[in-house]
């Protein structure tokens, strides 16, 4: 029994604030008692931010995460969910999503929330000229907690990336000033230059406002800008290097030996950060494969997901996951690679990625299923895996959003004659 | 005659192939039949030895099906691989006509319920869907331009008699939105869009919205869906029997609003003659619209939807999981038959929006081509109360081919071996 039906619990309540009222106080705290009002028991809990791979039962109240502990009992709760058999985490953050600006934003809801993810950076759609629209449209009518990555250019992701006359380092500082809950830092991609101005002024908003930026690999653009330079010479520490399987210039695989090449260690080492952003074209299995194989993990698993990617490859943060697990990754590994490790790198946000207490109840249970599963890379050619890890239920800031086994629910044949049952 | 078009574009680079197709030309029609041994046709795609269910065609089998272009070439059984630039062995599946989704809320740069139009259908198995009303005749032009030429899948509309659209109560009640000839003109103009009238959320007491829409669909020669909250003096009955014309489409027809069953959970008798008259209920699931404990009585007594539908929007598609797959899946477990269930979101909505040409494998049609699994297992399904069903049944869909093209493939049935592909172009 997962949860009582309403009237089961109504009654429930009714009883024990009768029976308190004739003074039998020993059982007024059974009314008092469902202080949480949802309580995912069971699960296996992967919290590498509190140093928990177990199973664990987790209550929320409100909008946070209330207790995280060993039985913590069901009548304590107003909603109970079994989560046996299942994994619990904090809800995943992509770091590398589009949900604004660029053509083939996809709306973060649908594709996110719905595959356990509760935080999306919008990865450079906005630039800041056109913020406040990505605000009004999106972030402030999601329910999932949409962040940016502003984009070095006034225009944001419409094509005209290389237009270095709308490229104002003070006016994108001031910008990001405005909104440092929302704005994470900097995106600079797709530049057709010979040269290294977008960095450059990136760098200068970034250090001015206190941001990371993160940077293509060169897609589109190969003008006499190699990876190299770019990551020891322009980055900063905590500045990303997103795409990094990408490969299409075969540099963090040297071609020839089948190794991850000295500049990524020496790049890792200095503090740049590496990014998966996988997307429609940016994974293909030799380099994965290669690197993976080495333990050269990325920094952070992300997505890159847009209209084209959501089909072809498939690459939602499940799917990227799984291809982890596929190349040898463990699951807590990967977890940690897309909850707390992307909350260190967007830097501010320490209530995200975590499942500590106090902190926001963004929460997600997957299933790690077997069987026979393909995978496809930026080639269409696919691999075949026997794991999957799939979304099952996502909570967002204590609301129950997606629950695709109906685990907190009722049946509806004993349900009675029920209205929206929340 | 689309057959002979065909061939005539080939006709510069295969004047050969035109030639001899041309000669087995009075074939068309015939299914089952190999094609004759001087073939010399190169399919692009063929999708061997699947379970396929083309109810217009009286398929129901294990068949081939050659994809030339853009068009369904042939099927039959025992289809040559050898012929085919690309085989695709999909004999786990059933293969459907490409699934038509009769309400759907797709115009994604306008108001904020809607969804992106791919997304929401392609990956089930959708390869044309219905927007039922997004729009009326202000902002259609705009949605037409933005959204439907851009689409990958096929999409239609219902026209809001609204002139403004669906953008909440203002508009949508508002008489004087409702513009009978603008509507008219519009469905006219638009004839490759737009299927016919849509009505939605009057909440006024009298009859106005609900026939100026049955008024513009019988001057545009078009289909009427009808969304319908009953009120003192205009009831269900009324819009069902009196109102309503022979063809239209009462939506949402499980939801709570109308008055479907009596107090004993009896299917009503006027919905039993609204049915003998032609009218047509269609599910429209939603967030609102659709209730276990009144879809389960209805179908053991036997009444069945005519066309099974999503309305999915931002809402419907999150915990009602409002889908189409899904949404065949909740049918599928009640306990319609799976040829049921294709029968309803292929043949019937396309009857409804008198498109024949769609929901069919016709030999020459566009290949639109929906692969789809029935998997086992424990599944649960929630309705628009949040009530839960647990089945053991769900319909997924594997691949989908829109206009010759795989656009979805789950499994990567359609896809090589990463090791053993060959070279990658840049990486050796």
């Amino acid at each position: 029994m997962h949860s009582l039906n309403p009237s089961t619990r109504a009654s429930f309540a009714t009883l024990a604030v009768l029976v308190a009222g004739w003074g039998l106080h020993l059982l007024a705290p059974c009314a008092a008692a469902q202080q949480y009002d949802l309580l995912i028991k069971n699960g296996h809990v992967m919290d590498r931010a509190n140093e928990i791979d177990t199973v664990m039962d987790i209550a929320v109240s409100g909008e946070t995460i209330a207790k995280v502990a060993r039985d913590i009992p069901e009548d304590q709760a107003k909603k109970t969910i079994d989560a046996g058999e299942l994994y619990v985490t904090p809800g995943l953050i992509d770091i590398h999503a589009h949900v604004f600006g660029y053509g083939g934003s996809l709306w973060p809801d649908d594709t996110h929330m719905l595959t356990g993810t509760t935080t999306v950076v919008d990865c450079g759609g906005s630039g800041w000229r056109t913020f406040e629209t990505f605000k009004e449209t999106v972030i402030d009518r999601s329910k999932t907690r949409v962040l940016a990555f502003i984009n070095v250019v006034g225009a944001g992701m419409v094509g005209t990336e290389s237009d270095i006359d709308d490229m104002d380092a003070e006016k994108l500082a001031a910008k990001i000033k405005q909104y440092p809950g929302l704005i994470v830092g900097i995106k600079c991609a797709h530049y057709g230059r010979r040269d290294w101005y977008n960095l450059e002024q990136a760098v200068k908003a970034g250090n001015i406002a206190g941001v990371p930026m993160i940077v293509d690999n060169s897609i589109l653009t190969n003008n006499d800008r190699d990876t190299q330079t770019k990551l020891l010479e322009y980055f900063r520490p905590g500045d990303i290097h997103t795409h990094m399987f990408n490969d299409r210039h075969l540099e963090i695989v040297n071609r020839f030996t089948g190794k991850v090449q000295p500049y990524m260690y020496e790049a890792r080492e200095k503090g740049r950060l590496l990014d998966l952003g996988h997307g429609n074209g940016s994974f293909v299995w030799p380099a994965a494969t290669k690197a993976l194989e080495q333990g050269f993990y990325p920094d952070t698993i992300s997505t890159d997901l847009h209209n084209s990617s959501i089909f072809s490859t498939k690459s939602d943060m499940p799917n990227c996951i799984s291809k982890m697990l596929v190349l040898g990754m463990s699951l807590e590994e990967a977890i940690f690679r897309s909850t707390a490790r992307p909350a260190q790198v967007i830097n501010k946000f320490p209530e995200l990625g975590t499942l500590g207490e106090g902190k926001a109840a963004d929460i997600a249970v997957f299933e790690l299923e077997e069987g026979i599963f393909s995978y496809s890379d930026a080639w269409k050619k696919k691999r075949l895996g026997d794991k999957r890890l799939r979304a099952v239920l996502t909570v967002r800031a204590g609301e129950l959003v997606f629950d695709e086994k109906g685990l907190g629910f009722p049946e509806w044949d004993t349900a009675g004659d029920y209205q929206k049952i929340p | 005659m689309p057959h002979l078009r065909f061939h005539k574009r080939l006709l510069p680079s295969l004047a050969l192939a035109s030639v001899l197709c041309s000669a087995w030309l009075p074939l068309v029609g015939q299914t089952t039949n190999a094609p004759p041994s001087d073939d010399t046709v190169i399919y692009d795609l063929l999708l061997k030895n699947g379970h396929v269910i083309d109810l217009k065609n009286n398929r129901n089998g294990r068949l081939d099906i050659a994809i030339i272009g853009e068009k369904i070439h042939k099927v039959g059984k025992g289809l040559p691989s050898s012929r085919a630039k690309k085989t695709v062995d999909v004999s786990e599946y059933y293969v459907t006509p490409g699934l038509i989704d009769l309400h759907t809320h797709l115009d994604q740069y306008g108001a904020w319920l809607n969804l992106n139009p791919d997304h929401t259908t392609l990956r089930y198995g959708v390869t044309t869907a219905v927007d039922a009303g997004s729009t009326g005749h202000l902002g259609f032009e705009k949605f037409k331009e933005e959204t439907i030429d851009k689409a990958g899948v096929r999409l239609l509309a219902f026209l809001n008699i609204v002139g403004a659209g669906m953008y909440g109560k203002d508009v949508e009640n508002d008489v004087d939105q409702m513009d009978v000839a603008a509507a008219v003109a519009m469905v006219r103009k638009h004839p490759d869009s737009l299927v016919g009238l849509k009505t939605a959320h009057y909440q006024p007491t009298d009859w106005e919205a609900i026939d100026r829409a049955v008024e513009a669909a019988e001057k545009s020669n078009s289909v009427l869906m009808v969304d319908f909250h009953p009120k003192p003096g205009r009831g269900y009955r009324e819009l069902i029997l009196e109102h309503m014309k022979p063809g239209n489409i009462h939506t949402h027809f499980y939801g709570r609003l109308t008055p479907q069953l009596d107090e004993n959970k009896k299917v009503q008798d006027y919905m039993w003659k609204a049915r003998e008259r032609g009218i047509l209920f269609d599910v429209g699931h939603g967030s609102g619209s659709f209730w276990f404990r009144i879809a389960v009585p209805a179908i053991k007594q036997g009444f069945l939807p005519d066309t099974i539908s999503t309305d999915i929007h931002k809402n419907s598609i999150m915990l009602p999981r409002a889908h189409l797959n899904n949404v065949m899946s909740k049918f599928l477990n009640i306990g319609l038959t799976f040829e049921q269930i294709i029968e309803r979101t292929t043949v019937n909505p396309a009857k409804a929006i008198r498109r024949t040409d769609l929901g069919t494998l016709d030999e020459g049609s566009p290949a639109d081509i929906a692969v789809l699994k029935i998997d086992r297992g424990k599944f649960a399904f929630l309705d628009s109360g949040h009530g839960k069903l647990t089945g053991d049944k769900r319909i997924r869909c594997a691949m989908t081919i829109r206009k010759g093209e795989i656009v979805w493939d789950e499994e990567g049935i359609s896809m090589p071996e990463w090791s053993t592909a060959g070279p990658y172009s840049n990486f050796r």
